[in-house]
């Protein structure tokens, strides 16, 4: 188990940011999806203890978040959202710094701090300062002192703001490295449902303080028995045509076309009417609904 | 072949525990400090009065014990009238007070470089932080906001201390040495407390403030201009009050000697030399009389509270016991000059602890600036 809320209520004074939010999170990668004001920052500043609750209680890796903020501290690595630096160093004394002030003697903390700027790509920059390094290289800069002490779990809160689409895809590969290959927990908070997806198996969806969903992602991405989507060779819209006439639901979308069969029948059918209209089908495989789709849906649902 | 790139590996090292984490903080501000050329220029001239004590010190040591390497100095100090022949011909008597004195001059030359230090450190340390926004890379890691502050005070107390504290215990370890009596430590034990706890008293009081200051805007010049502004625009308006105060109670005083003056007109030359010596006489007293009164007024004066290094100026005579020192020593003066000469050299004699009250509102002020400024990740943005 990575965390577990139980009943926690945070107000600020009229505004409720977490509504007896009771939630388990196990181990792995986990995505944090929720609208603005949904209470993802607040939930991420109680796991690390920043923030007293009004009710309700917790743990994080095994330590009550009430008592152990500090200790909770030390076995998180954390990533926070906003452009923050330590000023007037340089990148290996920057990450360097984040170590010692986690607890490494500075002997530790440098010899480290080599290693994870080479690690996320920072190591022909480790020797300017950090002043004058752009949006994607701080955001690896502030990961690789999140993760200079090796935490049990790492909190990324909108790791991939306002970062050009290589380095995001750089800092993702990263993220994947860092849970698929050396065994870290991930909480990542993001807006961005595809990096979400790239990189979680298990997401918690929050809105208005509350739970709204919670599971592993290929699960509440589920099949549809009696939705298709088509491709095929030639055009689709006789195709489609003769579906409608039969009863189906056939609706273009960019290059495919997503069939709703009628109860009683099977996709038997599709290849009856392909076989009729003489058109070649190149792919055919059940509906599953997109992140997106699951995502919103949990919202209409609150 | 070797391996250039191995990747993300696990690190098993052993993590300190959180009693002593303000110090990464200190020792990342120290370092940061040490990179200013300026600063570091400054800090090696704030060593040079050490020296200086150190030698004042030796040379007392020496001679205590009528050391022939001295001779030639102590005959000029007594012909230039800053030693008095009866200091000179009992030294150990007049031992602490010496030390003291030399002390006490050796903290009031330090307690204007260490604001020079202090201008120079201190504006950016909380002020950069908020500027470049660094406060939730601290707060998310084990660290408190005590430690953070602990941290940031530990940076001003470790260049104040380099310049004021140690010096203080080098130079008094050297005086013994030179002096080769250790009846020398009882007698002056109490001087080197004092002086330790006076440095302390300028690193809590200046460091609190010149935190707080810092943690009101992330612009470190406007920080420097405000502390600038409390040390020397305190200081002058201090001085015009006092100096304006003065003028006024000597107007009042000398005006009935001016108007004796005023009424010579018609008399014979040696009537109006002989009435010139008795005035003359008579200033001389009005003098003694007007100092004396200025002593005995200054004890109730609440001017000298306006300026920020003349409160820790009054704290650090009170502790180091200055003023009992030129009591002491006008001893061997003249006795019609004893009083002239407490009221020359000691310095405002109003209640230490006013001074006292108004540092601790200062540090009071400070901590609740620094209270609502560098607040918990829970209220930042």
């Amino acid at each position: 188990m990575l965390f577990q809320f139980e009943g926690v209520t945070k107000t600020y004074g009229s505004v409720v940011a977490l509504d007896n939010l009771s939630v388990t999170a196990p181990a792995g990668a986990i995505g944090l999806l929720g609208p603005n004001g949904s209470g993802k920052t607040t939930m991420i500043r109680s796991l690390l203890g920043l923030t007293r609750v009004d009710r309700g209680s917790g743990q994080v890796l095994g330590m009550d978040f009430k008592h152990r903020q500090l200790d909770i501290r030390r076995a998180v690595g954390f990533v926070p959202e906003d452009e923050c630096l330590f000023p007037h160093v340089v990148g290996v004394e920057f990450v360097t710094y984040a170590g010692e002030l986690v607890g490494m003697s500075t002997k530790d903390a440098m010899q480290r701090s080599h290693e994870v700027l080479d690690y996320v790509g920072l190591g022909e920059a480790r020797y300017r300062k950090v002043e004058s390094y752009s949006t994607g290289m701080k955001q690896r800069l502030k990961l690789a002192s999140a993760i200079v002490h090796d935490p049990q779990l790492l909190i990324l809160d909108e790791p991939t703001n306002g970062m050009d689409p290589r380095g995001r895809e750089d800092l993702l590969e990263l993220a994947r490295d860092l849970v698929h290959n050396k065994g870290m927990s991930l909480l990542f908070s993001s807006h961005l449902l595809p990096d979400v997806e790239s990189v979680c198996e298990e997401i918690i969806v929050l809105g208005k303080g509350k739970l709204l969903t919670e599971g592993n992602i290929q699960q509440l991405k589920q099949l549809h028995n009696r939705s298709f989507e088509v491709r095929l060779k030639a055009d689709a819209r006789p195709f489609a045509e003769r579906l409608s006439a039969l009863g189906c639901g056939a609706q273009m979308r960019d290059d495919s076309l997503l069939v709703q069969i009628p109860e009683g029948r099977t996709q038997q059918l599709l290849w009856e009417v392909a076989a009729q209209e003489r058109v070649q089908i190149r792919n055919l495989r059940p509906q599953r609904s997109t992140l997106e789709e699951v995502f919103l849906k949990a919202l209409e649902q609150a | 072949m070797p391996i250039f790139d191995q990747g993300y590996q696990h690190w098993k090292g052993h993590l300190s525990g959180h009693a002593w984490r303000w110090l990464a903080v200190t020792r990342h501000g120290v370092r940061i400090g040490m990179q200013g050329r300026v600063f570091r220029a400054v800090l090696l001239v704030s060593l040079l009065p050490a020296v200086c004590l150190a030698t004042a010190l030796c040379l007392w040591g020496l001679a205590e014990r009528k050391s022939d390497l001295v001779t030639t100095i102590v005959q000029f100090l007594v012909s230039a009238q800053i030693l008095s022949p009866g200091v000179v011909d009992d030294p150990r008597h007049y031992r602490l007070e010496i030390w003291t004195l030399c002390y006490n001059f050796f903290l009031s030359v330090e307690l204007t470089l260490s604001m020079i230090l202090i201008v120079l450190v201190g504006p950016n340390l909380i002020s950069q932080d908020l500027r470049f926004n660094a406060l939730p890379l601290y707060l998310s890691r084990p660290l408190r906001r005590i430690d953070y502050l602990a941290g940031k005070l530990g940076v001003i107390a470790a260049f104040l201390g380099l310049s004021i504290i140690v010096p203080c215990l080098l130079t008094y370890a050297l005086g013994l040495m030179f002096s080769l009596d250790f009846s020398i430590v009882t007698d002056t034990y109490r001087l080197l407390l004092a002086s330790v706890a006076y440095g302390v008293v300028i690193i809590l009081s200046a460091g609190m403030l010149i935190l707080a200051l810092s943690s009101l805007s992330r612009n470190s010049r406007y920080v420097a201009l405000f502390w600038l502004s409390i040390w020397i625009v305190s200081n002058i308006v201090s001085g015009v009050l006092e100096t304006t105060q003065q003028v006024q109670r000597r107007n009042a005083h000398f005006r009935q000697v001016h108007l004796a003056q005023q009424t010579q007109a018609g008399l014979s030359r040696e009537e109006r030399r002989r009435r010139m010596d008795a005035l003359r006489a008579e200033q001389e007293a009005q003098m003694a009389e007007f100092e004396t009164q200025q002593l005995e007024a200054s004890k109730s004066d609440w001017r000298p509270l306006v300026s920020y290094t003349a409160n820790l100026s009054r704290i650090g005579r009170q502790l180091l016991g200055t003023d009992a020192c030129w009591e002491k020593l006008s001893e061997v003066q003249p006795s019609p000059m004893r009083k002239r000469f407490v009221a020359q050299w000691s310095g405002p004699r109003y209640p230490w602890y006013w001074s006292a009250g108004v540092l601790a509102g200062l540090f009071g002020l400070s901590a609740c600036i620094l209270s609502l400024s560098v607040r918990s990740l829970d209220r930042l943005r």
